[in-house]
């Protein structure tokens, strides 16, 4: 297929009318619908930050929530812990991805295989679930670590409930995010690079520092820009470390000072919204200057490739090593803790004394009781079609802002990253009210739960798309329209086949959130369709942590074997290219 | 296991009470539920303990149950919003006193007076026929883990709460977040009049704060506080847990109350809810789960619940609330 660089570019858009119509109907059309999913509902939410009455109801405009919100110094307190708190995980868990994805897909590290499959583990961990097992790993008085190890020692406790322990939980449950965006550059790049510099003399160090690390810098950014965010956002940890700890973070106070309020206040957590808004565009602003140039990165051309492996000596098993620790606390950890946790009647210190009262009753709950069986068929049937109907989306959104640089790209890409800026809790509410005003069966069915997800997560897609768009070169879409194929067929019969691995890898993230996702569906699901995330969370509200790890250990199972194939098949897909 | 032989020990009232209680109900009401199909209620009982309320409904009128159980914060909130959006989905509240106050003034219910409200005493009933009598109540006091407390050492008055050795060994919800435990503190005032002042201070020193009081139960089974203060009733729902309380002298509580939503889809369904819920019958099995239920001679199965002299809260509205919050809250969130 090595056609690309012999087309004129002049040649490249075709002039036909017909053609460029059909392109101009799907991007004004993808443009519509994302602009109605995103920006319907947060235009709710800044109506309700300027209403003064409750949202669904009409009110008078005023800047009296923002007044309470903005004199409070405490506002700017918690800002800077969020910061902190952010930059604290994007780089933490950009590290750990960026170690891991490099000894797996470029190195001859010993037992690559089985890293990769464990790296990814962790993201079909629930965040609620990693938090609560890593403060029975951490907590000061019955942790595991402090009472079996630092005690005896005589060294003082290491204490999760503190903005450390935050930083150190979060980035643990953001790493897979990480290590998926990195690894997908670092097995899309050309090797040829690598051995030009190699064959220039240089060394593996040398060829790591200046030829891989830059070409890995824009899935770097992406993954940090992405954590930074989700940190910023994220409700879990921080409401099992936080709260306690009584560290105030953006999330922690929407939800207690409005949120929680008596009755809830959701004016103002509009008002704390429109600041996370206003950092989530300043991330938009930062993450279109790394892709601004990103045509200097398109390594995919229209020639064979297949990233080379570099031969550490016994190096390797120091690697192997290394990777080892970092699986180790990313999913060895937390996924012994919750089948310890699924396998006693109560939390108590593991001792031999345990042995005796091990039971299976909380697995056996799972198969006696219908809403576990309901929820099941609920989670399983949206993050089916939720992830395949978002990534569709996404593919076809990040074609239009990445590929096709006009007017409606900045405005795409804007759009898309809208969701990541609300808490999800806001964002429901922003969701439910923007859909129970809409003559349509969604309000109160699984639809607006599938609206939800896909509205809420499509950044998560987008950045799976965008990663490899920018890496797969023009000339090979040109080709086709030169060809005489339209877009539709060029879209379908090139660009998805080319982009599949970040489809897949895009695809599996989506399961992998929507298959127990929380904080939106908490808000907008019915009890008649209650999904896993509510049903986990109301097994630890009706103090169940038993029955709730038992659960997560079968959801977890289930989406390890769900990864495991799609990464199979962008192994066959690999292969056959 | 626990939760099994609960079930197992309501199972003989149950059936028990699916065969007693048929025909109570007017016969047009019962069709009109069978046509409806199912009920659907919003409450904060805990799951387990209304499904023994569950299994009595179906089994005596063959009408499903949707119950979706959340924090009366919530509850609250979901039934406030759909009502205003004109979509309410939902033909049942139930949850404490303050928040279906709140939910009555709002016009979210209609007026329903359930032939089992008879039972109880005039003072309980509802002026305006709207909401249900207190059928139950939820009694606060302090757990403790006792595997980390024998119980001689444990606190026996409010005061003891304050000793320096349970210095961070405490537990409580935050009563920023959690209402019920924002109203506890205020109503401590009437229990412990002028050192209440110096008590409230001194407590926000001594302990650490979670969500609400089901993770104080968490807390204190795993060991990592003591202390906790929550409801007595976790004693018996946690029966094999190293857990027991102390006979605090008057221990308060909070009413509980039920109604029927205005623009309820199954008003039929959810009349006959009421019903079983409030019934003589449905309180009996309620109580074997640990509740306090409103019925003379009827005590939950926890050691001494028939000794404990229980003082009802009152409620605050939206106002007194916000002001005990921001009262409370420097005394609680010191960072």
């Amino acid at each position: 297929m090595n056609l690309g660089g012999a087309v004129p570019r002049t040649l490249a858009l075709p002039r036909t009318w017909g053609r460029v119509e059909t392109t101009t109907w799907i991007g004004g059309g993808v443009g519509l619908l994302l602009a109605f999913l995103t920006l319907y509902p947060t235009a709710m939410l800044f109506y309700g930050s300027l209403s003064d009455a409750p949202v669904g109801t009409l009110g008078r405009l005023t800047l009296a929530h923002y007044r309470a919100a903005y004199t409070d110094p405490a506002t700017y307190r918690l800002m800077w812990n969020s910061f902190v708190f952010g930059a604290g995980t994007a780089a933490l868990s950009v590290l750990f991805g960026l170690v891991l994805a490099w000894i797996t897909v470029r190195t001859n590290a010993p037992g690559r295989t089985l890293f990769e499959l464990v790296a990814l583990a962790p993201n079909v961990l629930p965040p609620l679930l990693v938090a609560t097992s890593w403060t029975l790993v951490l907590s000061p008085r019955i942790g595991l670590l402090n009472v079996a190890l630092l005690r005896p020692l005589g060294l003082p406790p290491l204490n999760v409930y503190s903005l450390g322990g935050m930083i150190f939980v979060e980035a643990l449950v953001t790493t897979p995010l990480a290590f998926l965006i990195i690894a997908a550059a670092l097995r899309a790049m050309d090797p040829s690079l690598e051995e030009a510099a190699r064959l220039a003399g240089s060394s593996a160090v040398d060829v790591a520092r200046r030829v891989t690390v830059p070409l890995v810098v824009p899935a770097v950014l992406a993954a940090a820009t992405l954590n930074f965010v989700r940190a910023i956002e994220s409700f879990d940890v921080p409401a099992v470390i936080a709260l306690p700890a009584g560290i105030e973070v953006f999330s922690t106070k929407v939800f207690r000072e409005a949120l929680a309020a008596f009755p809830p206040n959701h004016n103002l957590a509009a008002t704390y919204s429109v600041s996370q808004l206003a950092i989530a565009v300043a991330f938009v602003i930062l993450y279109r200057r790394v892709t601004g140039i990103s045509e200097r990165y398109a390594t995919i051309t229209g020639r064979g490739y297949r990233p080379h492996l570099i031969d550490l000596g016994p190096w390797r098993y120091v690697a192997s090593a290394v990777a080892l620790l970092v699986l180790g606390m990313l999913v060895l950890v937390p996924f012994l803790v919750l089948l310890y946790v699924s396998l006693i009647p109560f939390y108590e210190i593991p001792s031999w004394d345990v042995l005796p009262r091990l039971t299976l009753r909380h697995y056996a709950f799972l198969l006696e009781s219908d809403r576990v069986a309901r929820a099941l068929r609920v989670s399983l049937a949206l993050a089916l079609g939720g992830a395949t109907v978002a990534m569709l989306l996404a593919s076809l959104v990040a074609y239009f802002a990445v590929r096709r640089r006009t007017a409606l790209s900045g405005l795409l890409e804007a759009l898309s990253f809208v969701p990541w800026a609300f808490p999800g809790t806001a964002l429901a509410i922003g969701l439910l009210w923007a859909y129970v005003q809409i003559p349509l069966p969604i309000y109160g069915t699984v639809w607006i739960l599938l609206i939800g997800y896909v509205t809420r997560f499509l950044p998560y897609g987008l950045r799976s798309m965008t990663a490899t768009m920018v890496q797969v070169h023009r000339e090979l879409e040109e080709s086709s329209r030169v060809c005489g194929a339209g877009f539709v067929r060029t879209f379908q019969r090139v660009l998805l086949p080319l982009l599949r691995p970040g489809f897949l890898a895009g695809w599996a993230i989506l399961f992998t959130i929507y298959v127990r996702e929380f904080s939106t569906s908490v808000f907008l699901y019915t009890p008649r369709a209650e999904p896993i995330g509510p049903l986990l969370y109301h097994l630890w509200q009706d103090a169940q942590p038993g029955r709730m790890a038992a659960l997560g250990v079968v959801v977890s199972a289930l989406c390890v074997v769900v990864v495991g194939l799609t990464r199979r098949w962008v192994g066959q897909g690999a292969g056959r290219s | 296991m626990k939760r099994l032989g609960l079930t197992a020990q309501v199972c003989l009232v149950v059936l028990a009470l699916a065969v007693a209680a048929l025909g109570q109900a007017p016969p047009e009401v019962v069709a009109g539920a069978r046509r409806e199909g199912r009920v659907v209620v919003y409450g904060s009982l805990e799951a387990d303990a209304f499904d023994v309320i569950r299994k009595v409904y179906e089994q005596r009128y063959g009408v499903s149950v949707e119950y979706w159980r959340a924090a009366s914060t919530r509850v609250l909130d979901r039934a406030l919003a759909e009502h205003r959006s004109g979509r309410g989905l939902f033909d049942v509240v139930l949850t404490n006193s303050g928040p279906m106050k709140i939910l009555k003034a709002q016009g979210v219910f209609q007026r329903y007076s359930s032939p089992s409200y008879e039972e109880f005493p005039p003072a309980t009933r509802d002026r305006d026929g709207i909401l249900s009598p207190s059928y139950r109540v939820v009694v606060v006091s302090v757990l403790y883990n006792t595997r980390l407390v024998r119980p001689e050492e444990a606190p026996k008055t409010y005061a003891d709460l304050l000793d320096p050795k349970w210095r961070g060994k405490v537990v409580m919800p935050d009563p920023t977040l959690h209402t019920t435990t924002a109203t506890w503190l205020v109503n401590l005032r009437r229990v412990l009049g002028g050192q209440w002042r110096s008590f409230v201070e001194r407590l926000g020193q001594q302990v650490g704060l979670v969500e609400s009081f089901l993770p104080v139960v968490q807390k204190l089974v795993a060991g990592e506080y003591a202390l906790g203060v929550t409801y007595v009733k976790y004693v018996r729902q946690f029966s094999e847990a190293p857990l027991d309380y102390v006979r605090l002298n008057p221990v308060l509580a909070d009413a509980h109350l039920v109604a029927l939503a205005k623009n309820a889809p199954h008003p039929n369904a959810g009349k006959l809810l009421i019903d079983t819920l409030t019934s003589r019958a449905g309180l009996i099995a309620l109580a074997q789960t640990g509740e306090f239920v409103l019925v003379p001679g009827i005590y939950p199965p926890i050691k001494d619940a028939e000794k404990l002299r229980i003082l009802l809260m009152e409620d605050l509205d939206e106002q007194e609330f916000r002001k005990a919050r921001d009262e409370l809250g420097p005394l609680f969130r010191r960072r």
